[in-house]
C-alpha cells in the first residue's frame, strides 16, 4: 500500500484537510488543489470556514454560502459556519424542516449550541462526513474530492479529537452511533489526507514540525503532504555576487550607485532562500519526499491564472512522486 | 526619532491606556509586536504585563523565559531582571512582567475560584460534560484569557496590560468571547437546562415547562441521545449557585473591553487577505463601539532608494554583462547572471510598490484617525531582548502621518 508514503495519490483521496498558520497561503494551496483535481476531471467541493471568504473573490462570486454553488468547471464552493452545520445535522436527524425551525427557535437551545466550545467541531465533522459519504452535485453521487480550507492548526487538533470527545459525552444517541463512521473517515489515509502549508521562515517551519509530531503522537495521523509557499526563484548565488562586484570594479571606474541597490536586493533574496535551505531539512526529516515547494509569484492579486501556475507545478510534482 | 507622546499616536496609546488588546489573524507577528510594545511601554516608565498564548521559543528566549519550568498563568519578571541584556537602565519603578496562558489550567482555576464549596466543585470537575469540554478550551482559549485579564486588572497593580489575543481562526471570536460566555451561562439557558429531570433525583420538571419546551427537549433527545440530557442538566445545575458571580464577571469583562482606558490595535501584514481581514476587524469594532487605536503593519518590504527605476536597472545590468564578458566570463554565463541580477531588483521594486499601495489603502480606509505603524520585514526571528526593543522603536518611528478627513 503506497498511499501514505507516496504523494502520487494525494488527489485520489475523498477529503483533503488543508491547514497552516495564518498568512502562509493556506487558501491559495486549497484553491490550487481544487483546481488541479477539477482539471483532472474530478468533481470538487471546496469548503471554507472563515467568515470572510477567500475563494469567492478568486472565482468571481459574491460569497461562499451554506449551499454548494458551482463556481468553476467541476468546482463547487461552500462556506460553513456553526449554525449551518447545526441546521444540517438537525435536518438529517429530524427530516422535518418545520420541527428543526421550531427547535432552533428556542433561544436556550440555540444559545447553548452556539456558545458551547467544541460543539462546532463536532457538528462540522459530522457535516463533512455526510458530505463525503452521501451528497454530490445535483444528487448524482458523492463528490470525488472535498478540499477543506481549515482555520488554524489548533482547529485541526480539535477536529482529530472529535471522535474521542463524542464518545465521552454522548454514550447513546445518533452522534454516538456516528462517531465510529466519522473516525473511520478521518483516520483512513486512503480517504482523508492532511495537507500542511507553511512558509520557508523559522516560526512557520518550527510550528509545522511541532504540529506533525503532535498529531503523530496523539492521533496517529501522518501528514499527506507539506506545501512550502514563497520560495524565490532564479536568484543570484553569493559566489556570483562576488563575481559581479569584481567585474564592476574591473574597468577601474566607480560602479554606478544603482548597482549597490541591485546587489542589496540580490543579497536579500539570496539570504531568504539560504534560510529556506537551512529550514527545509527539518520538514523533510518529518515527511520525506511528501513536500512540494511553490514559488513566490510576485503578483499583486491572487487570481485564477496564478492559481493555475501553481496547479501546473503541483501536477508535475505529483506525477513525479 | 519621535520622543514626545504628543506627536506620536502610538506612544500616546502606550503611555495612556491601561489595557492594550492586540488583535489580528495569526502569522502577522502579533505576539512579537505585543511583546515589543509592552517592552517599550516599560522603558517609558510604566509597570507592564504582557499576556501571551503559545509564544515561539525564540521570543521566550528573548524574554529570558526559555529555561526551566516556567509556571503558566503566573506573571514572571522580565525587567528589570534582564536589564543587563538591554545595556540600559530601566526607569525607576517600572517593570515588565510576562505571563503565558494555559487555557486548560485557567479553566480549572476559574472553576476553583467560583466554586469554593469542595463538594460542589468535585461535582463539576467530575461531570463528564465538563471533562469532555476541558481539552477543548485549549483550542478556544478566549474565555479563559478574558477571565484572567479581568482578574489581573482588578487585583494587581499594573499600569498597562498588553494582551496578545489567542490565535482564534476568526479574530472576531475573541471580541465576542465575553458575550458568548454570558450567553452560554445566561440565566435563561441555565434555568432551561437545569429543569431537565436528573436521572437519579426522581424530581419532575414543572408542567408549564414540559409543555413549552417539549419540542426542543424531544429534539435534543433525538439529536444527542436522551441519556446525555441529565448530565447536561447536572452540569448547568451546579452552575446555578455561581450564576450571579459568573454574570458579574462577564459583565465586568465586557465593560473592561469598552472602558475608556482600553485600546485595540489590529496587527496585520501587507497582502490582500491580511489587510482585508484587518479592515473587516476594524469595521466590526467600530460597529460594536470598541475603542480602536490603530494598525501595526509588520513585514513590509522596502527597496533601497539607490535601486533606481526599471530602465536604469536594465542599463546597469547590461553594462555589467559587458564587464563580466570583459573579465573573462562566457557570454551566456554573463547574460544569465546579469539577467538574474536585474530580475531580483525588479522583484524587490515590485514588492516595495505593492506593499506601499497596500499600506496606503489601509491608511486611507474610511478617512479615520487611526494610526498606522509600519515595521519592515525582519530577516530572522527576534531572539534577544535588544532586538525586541529595536522593533518597538521601529514601530514608533514607522508611524505614518494620520490621514485626516477634515483636511486641516
Amino acid at each position: 500500500m503506497a498511499d501514505v508514503d507516496d504523494m502520487k495519490n494525494l488527489l485520489d483521496r475523498t477529503i483533503l484537510l488543508v491547514t497552516g498558520k495564518g498568512g502562509v497561503g493556506k487558501s491559495t494551496v486549497a484553491a490550487t488543489l481544487a483546481r488541479r483535481a477539477a482539471r483532472d476531471g474530478k468533481k470538487v467541493l471546496l469548503i471554507e470556514l472563515e467568515s470572510v471568504s477567500r475563494a469567492a473573490p478568486l472565482f468571481g462570486v459574491a460569497d461562499a454560502g451554506p449551499e454548494a454553488q458551482l463556481v468553476d468547471h467541476n468546482i463547487w464552493l461552500m462556506g460553513v459556519d456553526a449554525l449551518s452545520s447545526l441546521r444540517y445535522f438537525a435536518l438529517q436527524q429530524l427530516k422535518l424542516e418545520t420541527v428543526v425551525k421550531l427547535a432552533l427557535r428556542n433561544k436556550a437551545v440555540r444559545g447553548f449550541f452556539m456558545a458551547m466550545p467544541g460543539i462546532k467541531s463536532i457538528l462540522f465533522l459530522y457535516h463533512l462526513w455526510r458530505l463525503e459519504s452521501e451528497h454530490g452535485p445535483a444528487g448524482d453521487g458523492r463528490w470525488d474530492l472535498i478540499v477543506c480550507d481549515l482555520p488554524t492548526s489548533g482547529y485541526v487538533i480539535g477536529l482529530y479529537g472529535v471522535p474521542t470527545t463524542i464518545s465521552q459525552i454522548f454514550r447513546m444517541g445518533p452522534l454516538a452511533n456516528y462517531a465510529r463512521g466519522m473516525a473511520d473517515m478521518l483516520f483512513d489515509p486512503k480517504r482523508a489526507g492532511l495537507v500542511l502549508v507553511t512558509l520557508p521562515e523559522e516560526m512557520p517551519v518550527v510550528e509545522t514540525v511541532e504540529l506533525i509530531e503532535r498529531l503523530r503522537a496523539r492521533n496517529g495521523v501522518e501528514a499527506a503532504a507539506v506545501f512550502v509557499n514563497g520560495i524565490y526563484p532564479e536568484l543570484v548565488a553569493p559566489t556570483e555576487i562576488e563575481a559581479l562586484v569584481a567585474a564592476a570594479r574591473s574597468s577601474g571606474e566607480t560602479p554606478p550607485h544603482e548597482l549597490e541597490g541591485m546587489l542589496w536586493a540580490a543579497e536579500l533574496l539570496a539570504g531568504r532562500n539560504a534560510r529556506a535551505e537551512r529550514l527545509l531539512p527539518l520538514l523533510r526529516n518529518e515527511v520525506g519526499d511528501r513536500m512540494i515547494e511553490l514559488p513566490h509569484l510576485f503578483r499583486r492579486h491572487m487570481h485564477l491564472a496564478a492559481i493555475d501556475e501553481l496547479a501546473a507545478i503541483v501536477g508535475t510534482r505529483l506525477a513525479e512522486a | 526619532m519621535v520622543d514626545g507622546p504628543g506627536d506620536n499616536p502610538l506612544l500616546a496609546t502606550l503611555d495612556h491606556s491601561k489595557l492594550l488588546i492586540c488583535v489580528g489573524s495569526g502569522g502577522v507577528g502579533k505576539t512579537t509586536s505585543s511583546a515589543a510594545l509592552a517592552l517599550l511601554a516599560c522603558l517609558r516608565g510604566r509597570k507592564v504585563l504582557v499576556l501571551t498564548i503559545d509564544p515561539a521559543r525564540r521570543l521566550l528566549q528573548a524574554l529570558g523565559l526559555d529555561q526551566g519550568d516556567i509556571p503558566a498563568n503566573t506573571p514572571i519578571e522580565v525587567l528589570p531582571r534582564m536589564s543587563g541584556s538591554l545595556q540600559m537602565e530601566v526607569p525607576e519603578g517600572a517593570h515588565l512582567h510576562a505571563m503565558m496562558l494555559d487555557p486548560e489550567l485557567g479553566a480549572s482555576q476559574t472553576i476553583e475560584r467560583l466554586l469554593p464549596d469542595p463538594s460542589l466543585r468535585e461535582e463539576v470537575l467530575g461531570n463528564r460534560i465538563y471533562q469532555a469540554l476541558l481539552p477543548i478550551f485549549s483550542a478556544a482559549p478566549d474565555y479563559v484569557a478574558l477571565e484572567l485579564i479581568a482578574d489581573i486588572h482588578a487585583e494587581q497593580g499594573y499600569d498597562l496590560i498588553v494582551l496578545d489575543t489567542p490565535p482564534t481562526h476568526n479574530a472576531m471570536d475573541f471580541l465576542n468571547a465575553g458575550r458568548t460566555l454570558s450567553s452560554f451561562i445566561n440565566e435563561r439557558v441555565l434555568k432551561w437546562f437545569a429543569r431537565i429531570p436528573q436521572a437519579d433525583s426522581g424530581q419532575k420538571s414543572p408542567g408549564w415547562w414540559r409543555r413549552g419546551s417539549s419540542v426542543a427537549m424531544a429534539v435534543l433527545g433525538r439529536l444527542f441521545g436522551s441519556d446525555v440530557l441529565p448530565d447536561i442538566a447536572a452540569f448547568f445545575q451546579s452552575f446555578r449557585d455561581v450564576l450571579p458571580a459568573l454574570r458579574a464577571r462577564s459583565e465586568q469583562t465586557d465593560a473592561l473591553m469598552r472602558s475608556p482606558v482600553t485600546r485595540f490595535i489590529a496587527v496585520t501584514a501587507p497582502g490582500e487577505t491580511s489587510l482585508r481581514e484587518a479592515r473587516h476587524l476594524r469595521n466590526l469594532m467600530a460597529e460594536q463601539g470598541l475603542p480602536f487605536a490603530g494598525f501595526v503593519i509588520n513585514r513590509v518590504v522596502r527597496a533601497p532608494a539607490s535601486l533606481g527605476d526599471a530602465d536604469r536597472v536594465r542599463q546597469v545590468a547590461d553594462d555589467l554583462r559587458k564587464q563580466l564578458v570583459d573579465s573573462g566570463h562566457g557570454p551566456q554565463v554573463a547574460a544569465g547572471l546579469a539577467e538574474r541580477l536585474r530580475l531580483g531588483a525588479e522583484r524587490l521594486t515590485f514588492m516595495d510598490r505593492a506593499d506601499r499601495d497596500h499600506v496606503e489603502s489601509l491608511r486611507r480606509m474610511g478617512g479615520t484617525r487611526d494610526f498606522c505603524a509600519v515595521a519592515p520585514q525582519l530577516e530572522h526571528d527576534i531572539h534577544v531582548l535588544s532586538e525586541l526593543r529595536d522593533l518597538g522603536q521601529r514601530l514608533v518611528d514607522g508611524v505614518l502621518p494620520v490621514v485626516d478627513d477634515d483636511g486641516l
